[in-house]
C-alpha cells in the first residue's frame, strides 16, 4: 500500500511536469505573433497598440513568459481569452474537462464492453457465422474513420430514424448541457469508442484464442466447472493481460479522437474548444487546453497503469 | 530423388529440383495468392489514374461555384450531385482524390527520407545516437499526435499542402526511426555484416550496402500501411478545418462541408465519407497482404 502510494505521488510530479513543460513549449512557440487574434477586427494600429499593451502582450517574451508560469504555478491561472474578452481560461478549461471527460468515460466503457463481448463471442465460437460476422465487422469499424461512423450514425438516428427517437439524438443545435442524460452521450460516445472497440476485439479474440488451449482451462473443465465460469473466470481474465497493456493508447486515441466527434456533435468540450480557439487564433485558450490534454492524458495513463495489479496480481508498485 | 545411379558430379551439374527464387518473386508469388489485396491494388490503381486524369480533365471545373443548383441530388448531369454551393461534386472528389494520394505518398516520402537514416544509425552506432534519439521518439510518443500536427499548422502559419505534408510527417517519423533501428540492431549481428566490416567496407556502405537492402521488406509494409494512416490524418485536419485551404477540395473538407446540409442533402457528406472509407480500407488490406508477402514470419 505504501509503495503505491509513493508511485502515485511520483507520477502525479511528473505529470504536472510535463503540464507544465508542454505548456512552455507551446507558449514560446506560439508567442512569435502577437495580436493574430485582433487580425479579424480590423483595428486601428493604435487600437491594436492599446489592446496588445492591455493584454501585456508588448512587453519582451520573457517577461511574459515569467509572469504567465507565476500565475500558473501559484494561482493555476492561464490568463484571459483574448478572442472572448473577459472570460477567464482555468474554469472554462476545468468545465469542458468535465464534459470531455464524460464522453470519453462513455466511449471507453462501450470500448471495453463491447471489444470484449466481440472478442469473447468470436473465439468461442471460432469459424462460425457468428464470428466471421463480428470479425468483418471489426476490420470495417477499424478502417472507417471515426468522423464517418459519425456521420452514419447521426444520419440514422437523427434523420432516418426521426421519429423513433424524437431527433434526441440530433445535435446541430448544441449540447443541452445536461449531464448525465445517458441518451444524450450514448451515439456521440459510440462513434468515439467503435473503431477502438475493433481494435480490442480482435485483440481478445488472439488472445481468447490462445489462452482457450492451455491446460488450467481444461482443467478447470474436467473439474466440472460451469462453461461461463471457465470462460470469464479463468479464461478472460487471463486474456484480459494484453488488453489491459494497450488501455493507455486506447485512452489517448479516445482523447484526440473527441477533438473530431465534439465538432460533429456540438458537444461543447475540451476538443471543439480547441479547434475553435485555434482557428480564432486565440493562443491563449490553445495554451491553456493543451495543458489541460497533457494532464488529462497524464491522469488517465496513470489510471490505467493503476488497473493493471487487480487484473494481473503479478505486477507490483 | 536420383540417387544410387547419379554421381556426385552429376548432382552437381545438375539443376536443382526447385530453380532458386529471389525474395521479391516470392513475395509476389504468395501476393498474388491474396485476393483481397490483389482487389484492393486494383481499386488503388483505379483511384491513382482517376486523380491523373483529374490533372487534365474534370466534368466541370471542380472550384466553379454555381454550375448546377445548389443541393442537387446524384444524377445524369452530375454524377454525384452538387454542393451547397452549387459546385460539381464528382470533380471535387477527383481533385480530392489527388490531395489524399499527394499527401499520402510525400508524407511517407518525408517519413522515409528521416526515419530511416536515424533508424539506421542509432542501430549501427548505439552509443549516444541511439539514446537521444529513444529519448526524443518516446517525448513523441508521450504527446497525442493530433495535436501535436495542429500546434504545429499554426506555429508555420501557411496554409497549403507543404504545412500539412511536414505536420504530418512530423507526428510519423518515429515509427519508422524505430522500426529501421530495430532491424538494424539484429542485422548488424549478422555474418555479412561482419565480413564486410573486417574487409574494411565503410559504415555508409555497410548500411546502405548490406543492412538497409535486407531491412526493405518491413520498411515497404511500413510505409505501405503508413499511407492510410497520413490520409486519414489529413482528412481529419481538413475536416476540423485546419487543412488545405478553399478552394482546393479536400474529402475531409467536403464531409465538413457537408456536415451542415446532413438534413437536406446527405449526398454531400456521403460522396466523400464513402470515398474515404474504401480507400483507406484498400491500403489498409494491401498493407497486411504486403506484409503477409514479404514477411511470412510475422504473420497473425
Amino acid at each position: 500500500m505504501r509503495g503505491t502510494l509513493l508511485y502515485v505521488g511520483q507520477r502525479t510530479l511528473l505529470i504536472a511536469f510535463t503540464a507544465l513543460a508542454v505548456s512552455s513549449i507551446v507558449f514560446i512557440g506560439i508567442h512569435r505573433l502577437p495580436g493574430d487574434a485582433f487580425v479579424s477586427e480590423r483595428l486601428r494600429p493604435s487600437q491594436q497598440a492599446a489592446l496588445l499593451h492591455q493584454y501585456g502582450l508588448d512587453r519582451p517574451l520573457f517577461v511574459q513568459y515569467r509572469d504567465f508560469m507565476t500565475n500558473l504555478v501559484l494561482h493555476g491561472d492561464l490568463g484571459e481569452s483574448i478572442a472572448n474578452r473577459g472570460v477567464r481560461i482555468t474554469p472554462l478549461v476545468l468545465r469542458e474537462a468535465t464534459v470531455s471527460g464524460e464522453i470519453g468515460f462513455a466511449a471507453l466503457v462501450f470500448t471495453v464492453g463491447l471489444g470484449l463481448l466481440f472478442g469473447v463471442t468470436g473465439a468461442i465460437r471460432q469459424n462460425s457465422w457468428v464470428d466471421y460476422a463480428l470479425s468483418a465487422t471489426s476490420v470495417v469499424g477499424f478502417s472507417m474513420p471515426n468522423f464517418v461512423i459519425a456521420t452514419f450514425l447521426l444520419l440514422l438516428f437523427g434523420i432516418w430514424l426521426e421519429n423513433v427517437t424524437g431527433g434526441n439524438f440530433f445535435y446541430e443545435i448544441g449540447w443541452s448541457g445536461t449531464y448525465g442524460n445517458l441518451g444524450e452521450i450514448l451515439v456521440p460516445a459510440f462513434a468515439l469508442g467503435f473503431p477502438y472497440a475493433s481494435f480490442v476485439a480482435r485483440l481478445t479474440r488472439a488472445s481468447m484464442l490462445e489462452v482457450i488451449r492451455q491446460d488450467y482451462i481444461r482443467t478447470a473443465r474436467a473439474k466440472g466447472l460451469a462453461e461461463q465460469v471457465v470462460i470469464v473466470r479463468h479464461a478472460l481474465r487471463n486474456a484480459l493481460i494484453p488488453v489491459v497493456t494497450i488501455l493507455g493508447p486506447l485512452v489517448v486515441g479516445i482523447i484526440t479522437g473527441s477533438v473530431v466527434i465534439e465538432n460533429i456533435f456540438g458537444i461543447p468540450g475540451l476538443g471543439k474548444e480547441f479547434v475553435q480557439s485555434i482557428l480564432n487564433r486565440d493562443y491563449n485558450i490553445v495554451i491553456g487546453v493543451f495543458t489541460g490534454y497533457a494532464a488529462m492524458i497524464g491522469l488517465a495513463n496513470l489510471i490505467v497503469d493503476l488497473v493493471y495489479p487487480l487484473i494481473d496480481p503479478r505486477i507490483r508498485y | 530423388m536420383a540417387t544410387s545411379a547419379t554421381t556426385v558430379d552429376q548432382l552437381i551439374a545438375a539443376p536443382v529440383a526447385r530453380a532458386q527464387i529471389g525474395l521479391w518473386q516470392d513475395a509476389w508469388r504468395r501476393l498474388r495468392r491474396n485476393r483481397l489485396a490483389l482487389v484492393s491494388a486494383a481499386y488503388l490503381i483505379g483511384l491513382v489514374v482517376v486523380a491523373l486524369v483529374g490533372i487534365v480533365y474534370t466534368p466541370y471545373p471542380y472550384a466553379h461555384e454555381g454550375v448546377g443548383l445548389p443541393y442537387m441530388g446524384p444524377g445524369a448531369g452530375h454524377l454525384l450531385g452538387t454542393d451547397q454551393a452549387g459546385r460539381d461534386i464528382f470533380s471535387r472528389i477527383m481533385i480530392g482524390a489527388q490531395v489524399s494520394l499527394i499527401v499520402g505518398l510525400a508524407t511517407q516520402a518525408v517519413v522515409l527520407a528521416v526515419g530511416v537514416p536515424l533508424g539506421l544509425m542509432a542501430g549501427y552506432f548505439r552509443g549516444w545516437i541511439d539514446t537521444a534519439l529513444s529519448f526524443v521518439i518516446s517525448v513523441f510518443y508521450g504527446i497525442p499526435d493530433i495535436l501535436v500536427a495542429m500546434i504545429l499548422i499554426v506555429l508555420i502559419g501557411k496554409p497549403g499542402l507543404g504545412t500539412i505534408i511536414i505536420a504530418i510527417a512530423a507526428t510519423r517519423w518515429m515509427d519508422m526511426a524505430r522500426l529501421t533501428r530495430g532491424q538494424t540492431l539484429s542485422l548488424r549481428e549478422r555474418e555479412f555484416v561482419e565480413a564486410s566490416r573486417s574487409s574494411g567496407g565503410r559504415p555508409a556502405k555497410i548500411l546502405f550496402g548490406h543492412v538497409l537492402p535486407n531491412a526493405l521488406g518491413p520498411i515497404i509494409v511500413q510505409a505501405t500501411l503508413g499511407i492510410p494512416a497520413a490520409i486519414l490524418f489529413e482528412a481529419f485536419l481538413s475536416f476540423l478545418g485546419l487543412g488545405v485551404p478553399s478552394p482546393t477540395p479536400s474529402w475531409g473538407s467536403m464531409a465538413a462541408d457537408g456536415i451542415h446540409a446532413i438534413r437536406i442533402a446527405p449526398h454531400i457528406v456521403l460522396a466523400p465519407a464513402i470515398g474515404l472509407s474504401i480507400t483507406l480500407m484498400a491500403f489498409n488490406f494491401l498493407g497486411d497482404g504486403l506484409r503477409d508477402a514479404l514477411d511470412p514470419r510475422q504473420r497473425r
